[in-house]
Parts: C-alpha cells; sequence; structure tokens
C-alpha cells in the first residue's frame, strides 16, 4: 500500500518536526488543496495521517476525542509514548475487526516531564517503532537515504528544517506527483506551532 | 484444409535429428554473438517467458533470473563517476555478492579488468536488471566498438555506442529482456558524455543517472550535494555515500562498493569495496545513520 | 520435444477448426516443458586444481527416478571414457537440459580443437558456455552450470552461471536443490566469511581472516562434508556423490557413498 501522499517526520535536539503533503487527491484529481492532514492530540503530541478516504480523518479524530477524554478523566496529560501505544493499540483492534482503518500515521511528540522528543512511525498493520525521522508513502524512497546522512539527534529547530528542505527539495526534484506542498508543524516544549515554509521555490534538476 | 494436409503430410521422422544447419551452427567454433535465438514453440513467447522466469510477477516460477541493483554514474568537471553494489539476488536469495556491474566497453583484447593504476582507454557500461542481458548486449557492445575502431580508425563516440545499444533494445522490445545500463566515456568530440539506455528502448543523455532498485535511495543523497563543480574527491566521495545509502535501505542492494572514475585518458578504478567497515567508518566518525545504533 | 507438443496442440484446434472460425487463435493451454530432476552441484578451487561435485540422485516430484544419474560431465574428451578433457561441467536442474548442453559445449570444445589444433582455454570456453545459453535467452536451458578447469597460469579456475548465461569467476560455488544449504557453510570454510583472528581487536578492530588457496585434501574433505550435510536436510540430495577433481595431470573421478533414505 503506497500512497501518493507525503508525511515527514524528523526529531531534533528539544523538538518534532512532521510535515504533511496539502494535496487531498480522489483518482486522478485533486479535491483540495490546502488540507491539513495533522490532528493535535494534546498539548504536545501531534498526529500526521494518511491513507484511505475516509478511514484517515475518522480514526485520527477518535484518536484525539479519547486521549482528551483520559485526561479529562485523570486530570493529567498522557506522554507521546504513552499516546503511541495506545495508538498501536487501537489501530491493533481494529484490524481484527470486519472493517479495519487503513491509516498510516506518523506521531510526533514531546514529553512534558523529561522534555526529550520523539517520534513514532506507525503503518495500518500496527506496526509501531521509535525512530530520529521517518516517511510515510513514495517519500520514504527518496528521503530516508537523505536524513541516514544528513540527520543526527542534537540539529537545532533550524537546521531541522533546513533538513525539511532537503527532503521537499528532493521531492519536487524527483516525484512525478504534484502533492501542492507541505503544510509544516513543529512541536516542541510549549506546545504545536504551525511554521512558515516556501512551498514555492523552485528547485532545479541536476 | 490445406493446413490440415500439410501438418499430416510431412514425413514422420523429419524433426528427429538436427538439420545440416543446425548441425553446422553447433559445430561452428567462432563465438556467434549472433542475433539468432531459439524460441518457444508457442504463440506468445513473451508472456512463456514471463510465467517461466518473472518471479514479480509470479513468484514460483521455475526459472530464477539474477535480478537487483543499484548503480549510478554522474558527470562532474573532472569526468565521470561511476559507481555500483555488488549484489545479484534471485527472489529471496542472494545469488552473489561479488558482481561486477561495471563491464569496460572497448576493444575486447584489452577490456580486460586487469588491476592498474594507470587510465584504460574506452567505455564503461553499468548493469542493472538481467545479469545475462546486460553481460551478453554489453559485449556484443565491445564487438561493435571494435569493429567500429578497425573500419574507421578511431574510437567510438558514446553518442554513437549508445544508440547502437537503444536500436537494438528496441528491436528486442517486447521480448521480455530487462535491462537499464548507462554508457559512459570521455571522447575528444564530446568530451565527458554520459547516456542512459534501457530494455523499453529509452535512451537519454544527461548529468546525473541512478538506475536499479535502489535508485531513489541514491538519489536522495546524490541530488542533495551535486553540482557539476564538485573535485575529484569529493565526486569520488559522493558516489560511494550514495551508494551506500542504497545498500543500507535497499534489500536487493548490498555488497562491496565499485567505484569508477572516467578521465579523458580512459577509466580509472578506485576500489571494490566490502560496504560493512565503510559502513561502520561512517557512521561512528561522521555521525550519520543515527536510526542505527552501535550497541544493543 | 517441440514438435510433440505442437502436434497435440494443433490437434486440438483441428478438430474444432469445423465449427469455429478458422481464425481462433491456438490456445496454448500450459505449455510447461520443463522439470526440476533435483540434486546438488558444488565447486572449489585452489592454486593448482579445481573440483567439482554433485550427488547422483534424479528425482522428479516426490518419485527417486535413478541413484545414479551423475551431473558432472568432463568436456572435450574421448566420447567413451572422457579421455583427454581438460575442462569439467556440472549441470543442476532440469537433466534433459543439461544432457543438451553438456553435448553441445562438448561439441564446440572438439570442434575448435580440430580446427584450431589447440586445447580450448577454460576462459574462452567459460565465455562460449555464456553464449551458448543466451543464445536460448527467450527459451532458457532450465540449468545452473558450473565450469571449471586450470586457468593459462595452472591455477584453478571456476565460472559459475544463471540460466540465461550471466557468469563470474569465483573461489567456490554450490547451486541446485541445496544451494541454500551449502552456499552459507561455503563462504565460512572457504572464503573465511564471518571468521576474524582471535586477539587482534575488540569489536569494530576486529581483523578479518583473509582468504588463501586451500589444499588439495582439505577442500575434498569439505566438499563431503558439504554432501553428507545436505543429504541430511534435503529429500532432493543422496545416493552417491561424484567428484571430478582437475589437475595438471587431467581429471580424476571419484565417487563416494551417500545415505539413499
Amino acid at each position: 500500500m503506497l500512497a501518493r501522499e507525503v508525511l515527514l517526520g524528523i526529531t531534533g535536539k528539544d523538538f518534532v518536526i512532521i510535515a504533511a503533503s496539502k494535496a487531498t487527491m480522489r483518482g486522478p484529481t485533486i479535491i483540495k488543496a490546502e488540507d491539513d492532514k495533522t490532528r493535535q492530540l494534546n498539548q504536545h503530541t501531534l498526529m500526521a495521517f494518511s491513507g484511505e478516504a475516509g478511514d484517515t480523518v475518522q480514526f485520527a479524530e477518535y484518536i484525539q476525542a479519547n486521549v482528551s477524554l483520559y485526561t479529562m478523566r485523570n486530570d493529567s496529560e498522557l506522554s507521546p509514548s504513552a499516546v503511541s501505544s495506545f495508538v498501536r493499540g487501537e489501530l491493533a483492534r481494529s484490524l481484527r475487526s470486519r472493517s479495519p482503518y487503513t491509516v498510516n500515521l506518523l506521531l510526533g511528540g514531546v514529553d512534558p516531564v523529561t522534555q526529550e522528543p520523539s517520534l513514532y512511525w506507525i503503518d495500518y498493520l500496527a506496526s509501531l517503532a521509535p525512530v530520529p525521522y521517518a516517511a510515510h508513502g513514495y517519500a520514504q524512497y527518496y528521503c530516508l537515504s537523505l536524513l541516514d546522512k544528513h540527520h543526527n539527534p542534537n540539529i537545532s529547530l533550524d537546521e531541522g528544517m533546513k533538513l525539511l528542505e532537503m527532503c521537499t527539495d528532493e521531492l519536487k526534484r524527483r516525484l512525478p506527483i504534484d502533492y501542492k506542498g507541505v503544510l509544516v508543524k513543529v512541536i516542541s516544549k510549549d506546545g504545536v506551532k504551525v511554521m512558515d515554509f516556501d512551498n514555492d521555490r523552485v528547485v532545479r534538476s541536476a | 484444409m490445406d493446413k490440415l494436409v500439410s501438418q499430416y503430410s510431412r514425413s514422420a521422422h523429419q524433426n528427429e535429428f538436427y538439420s545440416e544447419q543446425e548441425q553446422q551452427e553447433l559445430s561452428e567454433s567462432l563465438p556467434p554473438l549472433s542475433l539468432k535465438f531459439s524460441m518457444p514453440p508457442v504463440d506468445n513467447s513473451a508472456s512463456f517467458l514471463r510465467a517461466m522466469t518473472d518471479d514479480h510477477s509470479n513468484p514460483s516460477c521455475p526459472i530464477k533470473l539474477a535480478h537487483g541493483t543499484t548503480t549510478l554514474a554522474f558527470r562532474f568537471q573532472g569526468g565521470i563517476i561511476v559507481c555500483t553494489d555488488s549484489r545479484a539476488t534471485a527472489g529471496n536469495w542472494i545469488a552473489s555478492q561479488t558482481v561486477k556491474k561495471v563491464i569496460p566497453v572497448s576493444r575486447l583484447s584489452r577490456g580486460e579488468d586487469k588491476p592498474s593504476k594507470d587510465p584504460t582507454p574506452g567505455l564503461l557500461g553499468t548493469m542493472a536488471g538481467g545479469a545475462a542481458d546486460c553481460q551478453y548486449w554489453l559485449r556484443y557492445l565491445s564487438q561493435q566498438c571494435t569493429l567500429h575502431e578497425i573500419r574507421h580508425k578511431r574510437r567510438i563516440t558514446v553518442a554513437a555506442a549508445s544508440k547502437i545499444l537503444a536500436n537494438l533494445t528496441y528491436a528486442y522490445k517486447g521480448y521480455g529482456l530487462s535491462m537499464g545500463t548507462m554508457l559512459a566515456g570521455v571522447t575528444p568530440q564530446e568530451g565527458p558524455a554520459l547516456y542512459y539506455i534501457d530494455s523499453d528502448g529509452t535512451r537519454l543523455p544527461g548529468n546525473l543517472f541512478c538506475v536499479g532498485s535502489g535508485q531513489t535511495f541514491a538519489y536522495g543523497v546524490l541530488d542533495a550535494n551535486y553540482k557539476y563543480e564538485l573535485t575529484e574527491q569529493e565526486a569520488l566521495d559522493l558516489g560511494r555515500r550514495a551508494i551506500l545509502a542504497a545498500m543500507h535501505r535497499d534489500a536487493y542492494s548490498g555488497g562491496f562498493i565499485n567505484l569508477y572514475h572516467v578521465k579523458e585518458e580512459g577509466w580509472v578504478h578506485h576500489g571494490f569495496d566490502d560496504m560493512n567497515p565503510i559502513f561502520w567508518k561512517t557512521k561512528l566518525d561522521r555521525g550519520e545513520f543515527s536510526n542505527v545504533t552501535s550497541e544493543l | 520435444m517441440a514438435s510433440l507438443l505442437d502436434h497435440s496442440a494443433r490437434g486440438e484446434t483441428v478438430g474444432y477448426s469445423f465449427s469455429q472460425a478458422a481464425a481462433a487463435p491456438v490456445k496454448q493451454h500450459g505449455f510447461y516443458p520443463y522439470t526440476d530432476n533435483g540434486g546438488s552441484t558444488l565447486g572449489i578451487t585452489g592454486s593448482d586444481f579445481a573440483i567439482l561435485a554433485g550427488d547422483t540422485r534424479s528425482t522428479s516430484g516426490y518419485n527417486i527416478n535413478s541413484r545414479m544419474v551423475p551431473k558432472v560431465f568432463k568436456i572435450g574428451g574421448d566420447a567413451e571414457t572422457g579421455e583427454g578433457a581438460h575442462i569439467i561441467l556440472s549441470v543442476v536442474g532440469f537433466a534433459a537440459d543439461g544432457n543438451a548442453l553438456k553435448e553441445r559445449l562438448d561439441s564446440i570444445v572438439k570442434m575448435y580443437r580440430y580446427q584450431h589444433g589447440k586445447r580450448m582455454s577454460v576462459s574462452a570456453c567459460a565465455q562460449r558456455l555464456s553464449t551458448i545459453l543466451y543464445q536460448k535467452r527467450f527459451f532458457p536451458y532450465y540449468v545452473t552450470a558450473i565450469l571449471a578447469g586450470l586457468d593459462e597460469e595452472g591455477k584453478g579456475a571456476l565460472y559459475s552461471y544463471d540460466p540465461v548465461g550471466s557468469y563470474e569467476r569465483e573461489q567456490c560455488r554450490a547451486a541446485g536443490a541445496a544451494a541454500s544449504l551449502i552456499m552459507p557453510f561455503l563462504d565460512n570454510q572457504v572464503n573465511f566469511k564471518n571468521q576474524y583472528i582471535p586477539g587482534s581487536g575488540e569489536g569494530h578492530a576486529l581483523e578479518a581472516k583473509k582468504p588463501e588457496p586451500l589444499p588439495q585434501d582439505h577442500v575434498k574433505q569439505l566438499v563431503r562434508d558439504a554432501f553428507t550435510s545436505a543429504v541430511e536436510r534435503h529429500i532432493e540430495v543422496g545416493d552417491n556423490l561424484q567428484m571430478l577433481i582437475a589437475t595438471k595431470d587431467g581429471i580424476q573421478e571419484v565417487f563416494h557413498p551417500l545415505k539413499k533414505d
């Protein structure tokens, strides 16, 4: 199952960057070019999703609601790792039901206690892996090797945005799909913030 | 009705022995890099071949051919870098870790890959897709290049050589060949020249190509740092690093890093090195591959 | 084979041709001219010899057809005794294709000798075998071949092939049914893969053991070990081990019994 959507995640010293493509595609048509494929689960966790139309938002908002329900009941925030386990569990349960959710996820968060950033890669078969950087869909094939080379866990936010730019540049160069640019959000100890990102810069090919 | 008659009117044992022509072919001593191939007695030979050999569409096919690769080549101010992995796979089985995927295309007499510091004149071809297809047709190309040299008293241009190969693959389009190859060479007429040719009949000149199952991973690394003004050492390092990236992420690529530099005087071999120590050196000295932990 | 199948296929159309449009295409129902006769082969070279070995069992499916069908052949020697041959060939896969391939290469090596008045070098023979296999690129020989002999310097030479003729010179190679069982053993014992010099360092500093040519007796024992082990774990391997050893003195043939179950 390879989506035409682009999901990217990069962790750094004290933040996680999540980027998701803005195009919503149905068959040969882009039906929306300013879509937000992310949901904020609590103060400091953000989840990006791609996959089967309908499933994606339904699942994300179901998770969102249950995470806030937990917070209301117990008056305490779930850590990113706790959220990731919950999400994986829900996805695994759904996988064994009559109609499973077909969604791929990236979950980024900063632990409110330790202030450690973390990123989780989750696919529609409910595999979960904590990783320093991640991608879903065709973007994996171009960006992971690039991140293998240029990423290190101590990068600053500026360096992280530069890295993301390298990734989107490569996608612009090589991916034969117009995904209408990416929406970029950053999770830090202060919460989730939308970043300015220049999607219109022209990238020249070698 | 005529068909029926002709069907039964030939002698019963007509096809039992080798015909005179077949006997001639059998005993011919010159290796015929000819274009005569025996075909299966079916209407659609391509679908027969696919059923027998294509493990992508038919994982239980009986004949597993060697496949899978990452190869790259790029032009820069100092010539052309050509770099490949060395793994051959047949399904999930690693058939070999020591394949030479860079094939010299030059006069057959001096095409042998002898260890030498001096540049060897001639072109380089790369091998992706069917190993036998690439080996055979690049050898056929060497033969044609040798003939060109003898006839015209000068070396063939890369443009001409690549056209011979592209015309060939186009003639066999639909037969089931599988090859993605790059031809690199420096000639007085063209300077450094690089062409991509594949079994669909595509032929493209260009600055930078990656071919094979690991191509995207190599592109990722290469595109980010590529510029024409690279120094020789930078270019060699970048080529090696891009193949390493593909070996790390693509299961069908691995083994040894085979690195070549094509210059005006000819090509120079820069090693056939085990990827494992290079990977750990890259990780531990430069802090790359942060997704891998060095301790468990 | 081809003409036989051709007949039956056409025969079917002929029957229908009166009731149906004559132009109806001949539908090929599962043309499958291959079978796998099992077995395994293996080759190892040393500084002045090359060994090719194979078991002698011939199977089809779960049936054992014969316990004595050799897979390793002398090439370019006397038709009856194989005397005077200097090249050895092993073929595993579809025995009929293997036999056809052997006959073809044998006659070519002989014709070379008659026409040029000298023996064909192993490297030339290796290239020629590649083109023979490739001539049937679109209707392949269902075989994995290994060719061995001594090179121009008298060193052991071994070339391994895929069914359509891609080839490579190697130190050792296992092919056939038990290739996946034998090849890792060979990697470790012949090329010393994953072997390190004890005490040469810690962790990544550990120095890898360098491969070097092995003596003939040692190699023979490796071959026997490889096959006795393969017999234990693969149903298509067994009965007898045939070994051909090429040295400067010619080709020596040895048989060893293997388990018969």
